[in-house]
């Protein structure tokens, strides 16, 4: 509990955590307000959840520069040290280390969503013409912080591998553009389908464009846990053989 | 230092960088893949185009995330354990020194451009068994990928750190420019929208003459922020 709890502190004390933060409210907010503003849009039941998606930028982030503030070298004037031997030397157990680092970004990511999901659906009820929120939104809105939990905790596997997080952050915001790759590559295979991005949506998302193959939110969730799981396992497998 | 030993150093410093070639050739090797990916998609007939030039082209909309990230790594890279004290005492002259960066960095990202452009189309006109009709649009890619690439370092120079360059940038030519394309009708003013336009003619956007001047502008506007940042703050 006290090493979730340090790895909370340190995560909340990261400036860029906090641009993260405000990336992840802002921009679906925004976006939804835009569109809400416009008028009765194709998709209608999906206004809100759409600009959710994108906001997921906001998770990626955050699971990132969890993992890559611990290995940036300070300049050498306060001793050229890196985090992760700290953190190390306070938690030896990398396996306990790793764990309460994916505690504390998933907190982070299902905080966040929570937040950005209020302030986006808040904005989008705001406008008219919008259908009011049901007891149908509820599994959906679980959708939305399951899948900006997991997103985070996608992110920050990738960048326990690579230990810089210049190549998953690009990687990763390329992926969440509005015409991902991801979903380039359902046009070739349906297999693609079943990557974790596109399974992960449909946990929240009715209907995606030219796309026939239905998958149940829960199965959704399930596919995407399993490749999180999966990364996340080989990830601490290569945190605890190597060097830090 | 004249200007021309400042450009040479540059030059080398970029070129002695691994990050520099692994950028270069993640790009190159990812178009490729996203080539071939979409000339796949449209022999299937799932793609809304078939024309060579325009299928070859569509995954520049990807991988000019490597150039945004060269850009950002010439910049940044300079402040990783110190280097820039021993540019700065080397080249005292701080305009010149960052001048002689984004031109440093066009250099590269020049023929760069030129290639992953190339390649891709070349690629695709082999997939697909077709002959490119025009060769204007892969110009209009290469001018786009190198000013992007300039944003790149400019964006670089005043954020100083890696990560906080590359997430702003690819945030917003991934995220919020494309979402703001759908939403705003100013936003072909903006630099994605215009630059697409230099290589991808959408209805009501701008022409490809146009856009070019609009991205240039507002690359000269970012670069001469930089400048004035550089020249103004501590190092």
């Amino acid at each position: 509990m006290r090493a979730l709890a340090a790895e909370l502190a340190k995560l909340a004390s990261l400036p860029a955590a906090w641009v993260a933060a405000a990336t992840g409210v802002l921009v679906p907010s925004a976006v939804a307000a835009m569109t809400a503003r416009g008028g009765p849009v194709p998709g209608g039941e999906d206004i809100g959840y759409q600009e959710l998606a994108f906001g997921v930028l906001g998770a990626i982030v955050l699971g990132v520069v969890a993992i890559s503030s611990e290995y940036v070298t300070e300049s050498a004037e306060s001793g050229g040290g890196r985090q992760i031997t700290t953190s190390l030397t306070a938690v030896p157990s990398r396996t306990r280390f790793l764990l309460a680092k994916m505690g504390a970004v998933a907190i982070g990511g299902a905080l966040l969503a929570v937040v950005a999901a209020a302030a986006t659906m808040g904005v989008v009820q705001a406008g008219a013409q919008t259908p009011p929120l049901g007891a149908g939104d509820v599994p959906r809105l679980a959708g939305v912080v399951c899948y900006w939990a997991l997103t985070a905790l996608l992110a920050f596997g990738v960048t326990v591998l690579t230990r810089h997080g210049v190549v998953p952050l690009a990687l990763f915001i390329v992926n969440t553009s509005v015409v991902s790759v991801t979903y380039l590559l359902t046009k070739i295979t349906l297999l693609a389908n079943y990557l974790p991005d596109m399974a992960g949506v449909r946990m929240f998302i009715r209907r995606l464009p030219d796309n026939d193959v239905e998958i149940a939110p829960l199965t959704a969730g399930l596919v995407m846990a399993a490749w999180v799981a999966a990364l996340l396992v080989v990830a601490t497998v290569v945190f605890t053989r190597r060097d830090a | 230092m004249t200007a021309a030993r400042a450009l040479a150093a540059e030059l080398s410093k970029l070129l002695s960088l691994p990050a520099t070639w692994l950028t270069i050739a993640g790009t190159l090797a990812a178009n490729l893949l996203l080539a071939v990916a979409f000339a796949q998609a449209a022999l299937r007939g799932t793609a809304a185009t078939r024309d060579v030039v325009d299928v070859g082209l569509a995954s520049i909309g990807y991988a000019q995330a490597g150039f945004v990230v060269l850009g950002v790594l010439a910049a940044c890279s300079e402040y990783i354990g110190g280097q820039i004290r021993t540019t700065l005492a080397a080249m005292p002259h701080r305009a010149r020194q960052l001048a002689a960066k984004h031109l440093a960095t066009a250099i590269v990202a020049l023929p760069a451009a030129a290639l992953t452009a190339f390649c891709g189309v070349a690629l695709t006109a082999l997939v697909l068994g077709d002959t490119p009709a025009t060769f204007g649009p892969i110009l209009g890619v290469t001018g786009y990928l190198l000013l992007t690439t300039l944003i790149g370092v400019a964006a670089g120079a005043l954020a100083r750190r890696t990560l906080v360059a590359v997430a702003v940038l690819l945030g917003y030519f991934f995220v919020a420019g494309p979402l703001l394309r759908d939403n705003l009708d100013l936003a072909k003013y903006l630099p994605d929208t215009a630059g697409a336009a230099m290589w991808f003619p959408a209805g009501g956007a701008l022409t490809p003459a146009q856009g070019a001047l609009v991205l240039t502008a507002w690359t000269a506007a970012l670069i001469a922020v930089a400048l004035a940042g550089h020249h103004r703050r501590d190092a």
